[in-house]
């Protein structure tokens, strides 16, 4: 299969748009993110080569699903309050690691695999912060509400703190990048 | 012989990860249960000054009788107590709202009047009735102070409070409950404060 361009086939919409709510939990999803997918790539370098094309989807998947648990359970110990926001996304970074096998995407170069997941961890943390602006009117707050961020106005759009607001504001960010490239 | 390789890997694969997982939930299960526990306390308690209270509430739960009220359902009930003299009535109420069922703390002095009421669970109309669980909250801070004798309704129903804006269900709902348990302490209020007073 050819690897397809930029983000699309990716399958990291649901990741992208159920995390990105505030800022922590972009965040939190991001670190997880790179760490389990930076395991799993490391632990499939060496099993992969005698594997057969069914043993590589089993194992594919078993990896992927020990090591979001493993990293399931270090959250709940560690960041309790972050893991009850967040962890039902979290846990999608399992599938995200098959679709990752099986789109192309360990196929590619270090660099162009670099930007990739440099381009998804920029979109997650732009539509965290434009989130939770815009849909709480404040910036930074934490899960545990220890800290309720700061403040930029006092009244936020509620709507774009919900997963229809994520698809909006996707969207109005897909439309300026669009009208860049046009005039350019 | 590809196949066997193969098939060798994908059973170690398995057994590595279930043991794997399986052995760090394990070992990380009492710090879950404390994490959990400080994260309950937290929650529950921040209404009460540190300074008022010297027992470990959540730890003693009372048992409740009669816990079905008029429009609302005591699901636990917790006493604060300052060397040995009660100090704060801890109630948990459940009652309905427009969405769904909605979960109050609600703290009681020893004298019949409400300290402060948090909400704890909510799934109502966000920017509507899910203002319910903004916090600070300047609607729930405005019963403070008032016992079970007040005009515990909306203005609109001759009461004396006003409601949230474009939530008239989820606001009756919350001050019927408040109501029901400040009415149920008045009741209750040997049992519940115990011998501490």
């Amino acid at each position: 299969m050819k690897p397809a361009p930029g983000l699309a086939h990716c399958m990291m919409l649901t990741l992208l748009l159920g995390s990105s709510g505030s800022l922590a939990g972009a965040i939190g999803v991001l670190l997880t993110f790179s760490v389990v997918v930076g395991l799993y790539g490391l632990c499939m370098r060496l099993l992969r080569p005698p594997l057969t094309e069914r043993g590589r989807l089993v194992v594919s998947v078993l990896l992927a699903a020990t090591l979001s648990s493993c990293a399931d359970v270090l959250a709940q110990r560690w960041f309790l309050s972050w893991q009850q926001a967040f962890g039902l996304y979290a846990g999608l970074i399992a599938l995200q690691c098959v679709v990752l096998e099986y789109n192309g995407f360990w196929r590619l170069t270090l660099v162009e695999r670099g930007k990739r997941c440099a381009l998804f961890g920029a979109l997650l943390l732009l539509l965290g912060i434009l989130r939770e602006v815009a849909g709480s009117g404040s910036l930074g707050r934490t899960p545990s509400e220890t800290w309720q961020g700061i403040v930029l106005f006092s009244e936020g759009l509620p709507l774009i703190g919900l997963i229809p607001g994520a698809f909006i504001v996707l969207a109005l960010l897909l439309a300026a990048r669009q009208a860049l490239i046009r005039r350019n | 012989m590809n196949r066997r390789a193969s098939a060798t890997i994908v059973l170690l694969v398995a057994i590595g990860g279930i043991a794997a997982t399986y052995l760090l939930a394990r070992a990380s299960a009492p710090q879950i249960a404390a994490a959990q526990h400080l994260l309950d306390s937290r929650k529950w308690l921040d209404m009460l000054a540190p300074e008022s209270y010297d027992n470990q509430p959540l730890q003693q739960p009372l048992s409740l009788i009669d816990t079905r009220l008029a429009h609302s359902q005591l699901s636990a009930g917790y006493r604060a107590t300052l060397n040995g003299k009660s100090a704060a009535i801890l109630l948990r109420s459940q009652t309905q709202g427009y969405v769904g069922a909605i979960e109050l703390l609600i703290v009681i002095e020893p004298n019949g009047r409400l300290l402060a009421v948090k909400t704890l669970e909510q799934r109502e109309t966000p920017g509507l009735g899910g203002h319910l669980a903004d916090r600070p909250n300047p609607w729930l801070q405005g019963f403070a102070g008032n016992s079970s004798d007040a005009g515990w309704a909306l203005k609109r129903d001759a009461g004396q409070f006003d409601q949230i804006a474009g939530a008239t269900v989820t606001s009756r709902a919350v001050i019927d409950a408040v109501h029901d348990a400040l009415r149920y302490f008045d009741d209750h209020r040997a049992a519940l404060l115990g011998s501490g007073t």
